[in-house]
């Protein structure tokens, strides 16, 4: 008996060794990760990489760090008290290696870059897409890729540049000429209008007035003025586009998907559908969704605390930008609605507190210098002498004229930074001025005055429109540039409108004396991040942009 | 049983056992000899079927021998015939009792007949009949009596050994001679006798314990023969003062590890680093062997329940550990059944705790001060009249009613500790079992803030065969706690103080002052804030062993350890986090895992003349999986509904589900050989496959040698009475870090939220961090030379340990250009080394009858550095090129710019009251007038210390005794949050400081300033690095055992009443905080007062 027990024990035994030493169960069972080649294989799993190579833009457009590049360092803005990105508004100090607004933009795009890279490499290889789907898909990504370009060498220049999807572990980078890169983008958008459809059901979606829009806006800053007239005039004509009655409208919570709007980032009213970082999205952005209404607002809630509290409808007061005196300067708000369509000026009593009730004036932001005795005692006057000197160098930064545009009443709470505020990216206005720039550079400057008044009729005032017509004459770049202004202003367009018209330095140093300190003209080109510059192993090619070691 | 030796993995009753019998054994052959005449006497029969009694009657007469027997037993009316002339009496007894179960035996010259099972009967009936030497023997240090120890008439085969309660008695002829005590781990003893018959022996425990047990990877070695690093500590070391984590237990007893209890909430955990941090990327957390199980969750452990705890340190003992064994390894054995008299022992404590010291923010009126220095700077307020341009007239108000809330001493409270234990071990020869009940009961000083835990545990032995038996140990730990994690603290060190929690109509404010700051009594508020864990973690092992013939063991165990834990949170509304969300916030994790590991090991062992050989061979399978699931919600209407019903949040809804696995496949072998007991080797060596790494370096081997010298055994050593114990090791080998999470080969893809017209739809992106098909271990080679030794008959003795261990392909998050759309790869890049020194001394300081004073010295000093990452010194991330991994990496602060230095100070572009920083260098390597990022940062410190320190003291006087333990940690900074919450513009309450101002030039914090925050002082952060050194009286511990006599009437083996005070004295540069707690404000460490009582039956 004892023996036998032995016997099994001892075959057991060898048995378990046995089993033990084999080799199958080193295989990784991972089924709640995903990878490329489990998903990007047939044509649901494809859709989702094209709807991914969308979500990238949300690192830009609405949010600080696309502000900060975009809008700031230029004519019309300067910085609030509050502002992080000062080297950007400023140009003090900015180098590739303090600048994480910089990085954020750099490594999304180029991750976006490298998304659509790989979508366009292997959709051929998709087996249940039919042909116009592919077509329609791959145009998507190639406008797309054409889109994240434009961002990145207008900001860097001929930084790293591939149309190939990165496989294995690449070190290196390269440096590749501005016109190679523009050479891709045109090829690319070229597609996109030939393959893409001309609606969609999905809003916000590329089709093919889109991405003859954003040719248009690439012809322009090439210099390819006529390409870019014809393209933006079809564009006003030929897709139902139309500029809304009132210019104000175009802010309303209610009326965003409107027809001026050709292309926009169409943030969700379901905020978890956006980009803001969770334990599922750790990649997400910090804030999410549209930020705009948080940074040009000034510390209303600091003005009088026991009349005039922070609300929902004034909006969480970041403080990070401030008109420079020159933008304000640029309107005419007697003929122009632009003026209040684009800012706030008085703010009211939201408490009620001693003799001030509710709805009484609290502050008011003055453009002008407003004698001492005609200041009211019962509000606060912050006018022009409050907030900026003569030469236009501001006083303080912290009670100023602020921007509304971008303001969100619906969001649910006081500090919700995220607005399901759609971004604009293209709308109708700037085919106009496109169409009237490139008139103008081709020396029709009739043309050009045309398309301009159209967009200052819209902008005039009930009864006078007559008073906001220009004639010929009076078209010049800087005019079309103080028109970007006023119809544009904070939309993400002004560092891109300066640098392809030549005026980046001249307008700077006349508009924005904070600015005009520092600025340098290699300033035209970002740092590249030193994140970047850091993690590549060709050192010796792959340099920082001139003048910022 | 009162006092079992700790040192053994195998059942220490067994021993016991059999030397029990062996010395019954030697007892009987003594006898047989010294009467060996008797039965050779001649005797002459011619007997046919007479009566058995008749026949005896003859024998008597002829040899005038006695005979005995029992009636009952013997039939003495049986037949019987004999016919024999001249022959041996012992021949003629057999044939007479040939064909019955009856037995002789001639016993001091008489003989006696019984059944055959009968023979101890009768030994000890004679054994009466001889001269009784009896007594007692005992711990000379402890007072415990001694189960098992031998005592042995020297020169002669006579001997025993003490029972169940210490007690022995011996029968000789004569009460002469020399008797001989001996007992493993302690000095053996010799007693003349003298006519004695009555010996009380106290027993002096052996230091060196040559004898003792060492348990290593997949078995035990004695301690002579270990080649290795190891620290043991013993059973009672552990328990000595009480503990919720076993670990806290061992805090500066062992040298080369660093352990640090970093928070004082309730269940908080313990960080431990043995000899250094290696990894960057990876945990430096050691490898637990419970049982030979790994087992990560050491607080689930009742320290009750351990037998020993063994700390593997160098490449030698850790390299059996293959790639999970650089960090080094701590296995725990926890305690068996006996066979013998059942052994209970209970325990309880109870304990109030407090913290160590809360910095305090500022009261009213430093903080109204501050603000208007603040302003005074921008000229805005030069006098009270300015207070209303700068307070709002609620301040004003509270200014003048000089309203002062300190808000942190609002939410701080005592906490407490308690425990209760039984533990009950028994069994008998075949069947042994061990199991206990414990129930520790933990509140935070914070509310709500509290941790229960209870253990149970059962080890059974069964011994089926001999040679063959299996058994099972196994665990249940489960916890129901409340973990306060919500920055409260924070918050209540940041609120103004001039404002009250409360409003006119007495309920709570919910931004007190109508200011930024949430309330922190919100969180206080019963149910407000929830974070509720249920904890079940099983750990169960099966083992079966075989010894088929002497030398050879075969074992196999299988383990399996499950867990599953449900975390449950919420918040309501009003709650720091949420105040400024909107609504509630709900959310429960259920988390599974299940651990397997199944192990073969065979062992054998042998001697050959002057060659002794150990071979092992394992081969072991693990596999880890992990799932979980989390939902989350916001917005519930009644805050009563905590997390228990998700489905009632109408907004952010969101689910999310997990699943982890790995395994692990090896083969190890250990060769340990030694000539003459003197020179030892041993070379062990593992191969792992892991499902973690690509199939190309799936398979990685780990070697290690070691060779040690027992010097003490040469025959020159003989005539240094001074030295009695000297033994030099070295080993070297090569160990991995288990720090490859599953997947890391393979490239993910990210789940983005996106929508087309408001409709959620699917988006898969490229995850940012790209899988590396290359991925390898982490290695770690390690040198260690290592001399034990003794002086003084070891009343000195101890270790120092010298070792250098140098980690390379290093894993580490290498930062990739974004440019090719990842951001990072984990990849085998870096390189880090520790070297260092480690000593550990024991020494009897006084040895009397009634007085004792031993002492436990440990000293450890470990050179910490990163040698080589990809590109250079990571400086995002803090970690230097030749500096420790944890390392502060900043500008060094100097001083306050003052008046005097006005034009020095503009030239770098500050202005006096501005913080002073050191112009370390510029572009040409030297100080070039100018502070910049580049050149002027420099390593101000690191967690890391220089070196640590352990100074344990036992006393005993008479049945009290005293441990006072002592521990330092000495050369490590700090990163403290309240230093460095100066608030130049008062936005926010901050740290009572010593700031500048044109009156007051110090050089310790910058000028208020309305128009600086925190965040834009230049140089702020020079402001939190504090020296941590510490000097903390860790414990001390008094207790009184009752006198055995006294306990006896009691009905009890012992009792025990002690008190602690823990965590009592800190000696540091810091006031009003214990650096040990590394600088955050958050979960304040705790000083304990218990007491406690210890009774065994």
């Amino acid at each position: 008996m004892k023996k036998l027990i032995y016997t099994w024990v001892l075959g057991l035994f060898g048995l378990m060794v046995l089993l033990t030493s084999c080799n199958k169960k080193l295989g990784e069972y991972n089924p709640s990760g995903l990878t490329p080649s489990s998903v990007y294989t047939n044509a649901a799993g494809f859709e989702t990489l094209v709807n991914a190579a969308y979500t990238y833009t949300r690192f830009w457009y609405g949010k600080e760090e696309g502000f900060s590049i975009s809008e700031m360092g230029t004519d019309i803005w300067t910085s609030g008290s509050a502002d992080v990105y000062p080297q950007l508004t400023q140009y003090n100090n900015l180098q590739g290696g303090n600048t994480a607004a910089l990085t954020l933009e750099w490594n999304n795009f180029y991750a976006a870059i490298n998304l659509c890279n790989t979508g366009i490499s292997t959709i051929a290889n998709i087996p249940d897409y039919t042909a116009t789907q592919k077509a329609t898909r791959e145009g998507e990504l190639r406008f797309l890729r054409a889109f994240y370009y434009w961002h990145i060498v207008e900001t860097w220049g001929g930084v790293h540049f591939s149309t190939e999807p990165t496989t294995g572990i690449i070190t290196t980078a390269n440096k590749t000429p501005v016109e190679t890169i523009y050479t891709q983008i045109f090829e690319d958008l070229k597609f996109a209008i030939a393959n893409l459809p001309a609606t969609t059901t999905d809003y916000c979606r590329a089709t093919i007035p889109v991405a003859k829009a954003f040719l248009a806006r690439m012809y322009l800053t090439r210099g390819m003025n006529a390409e870019a007239n014809t393209l933006a005039r079809e564009v006003i004509r030929n897709y139902g586009y139309f500029l809304l009655p009132k210019f104000a409208d175009l802010w309303s919570m209610s009326n965003l998907k409107n027809k001026e709007v050709v292309w926009a980032i169409d943030y969700s009213t379901n905020l978890a559908n956006n980009d803001h970082t969770t334990a599922t999205y750790p990649y997400g952005h910090s804030n999410g969704s549209n930020n705009g209404h948080l940074f040009f607002r000034m510390v209303y809630d600091q003005v009088n605390t026991s009349t005039l509290i922070r609300d929902i409808p004034y909006g969480r007061p970041y403080n990070r930008y401030m008109p420079t005196l020159s933008l304000l300067n640029l309107f005419d708000e007697a003929n122009d609605s632009r003026y209040s369509g684009s800012f706030q000026t008085v703010w009211y009593a939201n408490k009620a507190s001693g003799t001030v009730k509710i709805g009484d004036t609290v502050a008011y932001c003055a453009k002008t210098t407003i004698p001492v005795a005609l200041q009211s005692p019962k509000y606060t006057t912050y006018d022009l002498a409050k907030v900026y000197a003569a030469n236009g160098v501001p006083i303080q930064n912290k009670f100023y004229v602020s921007l509304s545009k971008f303001l969100d009443p619906t969001r649910t709470s006081i500090n919700e930074v995220q607005s399901a505020r759609d971004a604009f990216v293209i709308r109708l206005a700037e085919m106009y001025l496109i169409a009237a720039e490139a008139k103008l550079k081709l020396g029709d400057a009739d043309s050009a005055a045309y398309y301009i008044n159209q967009i200052r009729t819209r902008a005039a005032l009930p009864g006078h429109t007559a008073q906001m017509q220009i004639t010929a004459a009076q078209v010049n770049l800087d005019f079309v540039l103080d028109e970007r202004a006023r119809e544009l202003c904070g939309e993400q367009l002004r560092w891109f409108d300066l640098k392809r018209t030549g005026k980046l330095a001249s307008r700077i140093q006349s508009m924005n004396p904070d600015a005009a300190k520092y600025f340098q003209p290699f300033h035209a080109l970002r740092p590249i991040p030193q994140t970047q510059l850091d993690a590549v192993t060709n050192k010796d090619v792959f340099t920082q942009n001139p003048n910022y070691n | 049983m009162k006092k079992l030796h700790d040192r053994y993995s195998i059942p220490v009753s067994k021993i016991i056992l059999r030397t029990m019998k062996l010395t019954v054994i030697l007892v009987v052959l003594n006898i047989v000899n010294c009467f060996a005449s008797v039965y050779s006497q001649k005797v002459s029969l011619n007997l046919n079927n007479v009566k058995f009694s008749e026949a005896l009657n003859e024998i008597s007469q002829q040899t005038k021998l006695d005979f005995a027997y029992s009636k009952e037993v013997v039939d003495m009316n049986r037949l019987v015939s004999v016919s024999a002339t001249n022959t041996d009496l012992k021949n003629i007894l057999d044939r007479l009792l040939d064909g019955t179960e009856l037995m002789h035996v001639e016993l001091n010259g008489k003989i006696y007949f019984g059944p055959k099972e009968f023979e101890s009967v009768i030994q000890s009936a004679f054994l009466q009949q001889q001269k009784k030497i009896s007594g007692t023997i005992t711990d000379a240090t402890t007072g415990e009596t001694i189960i098992g120890v031998n005592v042995r008439l020297e020169g002669t085969t006579i001997g025993t050994v003490t029972d169940v309660n210490g007690k022995f008695s011996l029968n000789i002829s004569k009460p002469e001679g020399i008797v001989v005590v001996s007992y493993m781990g302690y000095n053996s003893q010799r007693v003349t006798l003298n006519g004695q018959t009555v010996l009380d022996i106290k027993l002096v425990p052996d230091i060196t314990k040559l004898d003792e047990v060492v348990v290593v990877g997949y078995g035990t070695v004695r301690k002579r023969d270990l080649t290795g690093t190891v620290s043991s500590v013993r059973a009672e070391e552990l328990v000595k003062s009480p503990t919720g984590n076993v670990m806290e237990a061992v805090q500066g007893k062992i040298s080369g590890v660093d352990i640090i209890r970093s928070s004082g909430g309730a269940g908080a955990g313990i960080s431990i680093t043995v000899r250094g941090n290696r990894s960057i990327n990876a945990g430096n957390d050691p490898l637990y062997i419970v049982d030979g199980i790994q087992y990560p969750n050491i607080q689930d452990i009742n320290p009750n329940d351990i037998l020993s705890m063994d700390i593997l340190k160098d490449a030698s003992t850790t390299a059996i550990y293959g790639s999970r064994g650089a960090n080094g390894v701590i296995i725990i054995t926890t305690k068996r059944g006996s066979d013998g008299k059942v052994k209970v022992t209970a325990g309880t404590y109870y304990g109030i705790s407090d913290v160590t010291g809360y910095p305090k923010p500022m009261n009213a009126t430093q903080y109204a001060n501050l603000k208007r220095q603040a302003y005074k700077t921008n000229g805005i307020w030069n006098s009270t009249a300015d207070d209303a341009k700068i307070f709002t007239p609620l301040e004003i108000a509270a200014i003048n009613d000089n309203t002062f809330t300190y808000w942190p001493g609002l939410v701080l409270n005592q906490g407490s500790q308690q425990d209760y234990v039984v533990g009950v071990s028994g069994g008998t020869e075949k069947t042994k079992v061990y199991f206990s009940f414990d129930y520790f009961k933990e509140r935070g000083v914070l509310n709500n803030d509290y941790s229960n835990r209870y253990t149970l545990r059962l080890n059974i032995d069964q011994a089926i065969f001999n040679n063959f038996k299996v058994g099972l140990e196994s665990q249940l730990a489960y916890y129901d706690q409340n973990l306060r994690n919500d920055n409260i603290l924070t918050v209540a060190s940041r609120i103004h103080p001039n404002f009250t929690p409360y409003n006119a109509d007495g309920s709570l404010a919910k931004f007190p002052g109508n200011g930024a700051q949430p309330n922190p009594l919100s969180n206080d508020v019963p149910g407000a804030y929830v974070n509720q864990n249920n904890i079940t973690r099983l750990l169960s092992t099966a083992y079966a062993e075989w010894k088929p013939f002497n030398g050879l063991v075969i074992r196999s165990n299988i383990g399996v350890v499950n867990a599953s834990t449900r975390n449950g949170h919420f918040e309501n509304a009003n709650t720091i986090s949420r105040a400024l969300s909107t609504g509630s916030l709900s959310s429960i994790t259920n988390t599974t895992q299940t651990d397997l590991t199944w192990e073969n090991i065979i062992t054998y062992q042998t001697k050959i003349g002057d060659h002794s050989l150990n071979l092992m061979a394992v081969t072991s399978y693990l596999s880890n999986r992990t799932d979980n699931s989390t939902a989350s919600g916001t917005g519930q209407l009644l805050a009563a509904q905590s997390f228990y019903a998700l489905q009632n949040n109408p907004s952010n809804i969101a689910i999310s589900s997990n699943y982890v696995g790995s395994n692990l496949q090896s083969a190890a072998f250990r060769f340990n050989y030694s000539f003459k007991e003197k020179y030892l080797v041993s070379f062990t060596g593992r191969e792992d496959g892991a499902s973690v790494l690509a199939p190309k370096n799936r398979w990685a081997f780990f070697p290690s040698a070691a060779v040690a010298w027992r010097v003490i055994d040469e025959n020159f050593m003989k005539n240094l009475s001074v030295i009695s114990d000297l033994k030099l090791r070295g080993s070297i080998g090569v160990a991995g870090n288990s720090a490859v999470k599953p997947y890391q080969t393979q490239s993910g893809l990210l789940l983005i939220p996106t929508s087309w017209n408001d409709q959620t739809a699917l988006a898969y992106g490229l995850q940012p961090q790209t899988g590396n098909k290359d991925l390898t271990w982490e290695l770690t080679t390690t040198k260690n030379i290592g001399l034990d030794f003794g002086f003084l008959k070891n009343r000195i003795t101890g270790s120092v340990d010298v070792y250098d261990s140098k980690t390379k392909d290093l894993l580490y998050l290498q930062q990739l250009p974004t440019t090719t759309g990842g951001k990072s790869l984990l990849n085998n890049v870096g390189k880090t080394r520790n070297s260092g020194i480690e000593i550990s001394l024991k020494t009897v300081n006084v040895q009397s009858n009634n007085f004792s004073w031993t002492s436990n010295i440990t000293y450890t000093r470990n050179n910490e550095r990163i040698e080589y990452l990809p590109n250079g010194s990571d400086i995002a991330s803090s970690l230097i090129i030749g500096s420790p991994v944890k390392s502060f990496y900043d500008y060094k602060k100097i001083g306050i710019w003052q008046t005097a230095n006005l034009a020095l100070a503009t030239s770098f572009g500050y202005k006096p009251g501005d913080i002073r920083v050191m112009d370390v260098s510029g572009p040409n390597g030297i100080p070039d007038g100018k502070i910049t990022a580049l050149y002027d940062r420099m390593v101000v410190g690191s967690a890391v210390p220089k070196y640590t320190m352990g100074f344990s003291n036992d006393f005993k006087y008479k049945n009290f005794d005293l441990n006072v333990f002592i521990f330092a940690r000495i050369g490590q900074t700090f990163y403290s949050l309240y230093a460095e919450k100066f608030e130049p513009n008062a936005i926010d309450n901050g740290a009572v400081c010593d700031y500048w101002t044109p009156e007051n030039p110090t050089n310790a914090y910058p000028q208020p300033d309305s128009k600086v925050s925190r965040q834009g002082l230049p140089f702020g952060t020079t402001l939190g690095y504090t020296d941590g050194s510490f000097v903390k009286i860790r414990n001390i511990t008094l207790g009184y055992t009752l006198p055995s006599s006294l306990a006896k009437t009691l009905h009890v083996t012992s009792i025990r009443w002690y008190a602690s005070a823990k965590n009592y004295f800190t000696f540091s540069k810091v006031k009003d905080y214990d650096p040990e707690g590394g600088g955050s404000l958050e979960t304040p460490l705790t000083k304990l007062v218990v007491t406690g009582l210890n009774i065994e039956f």
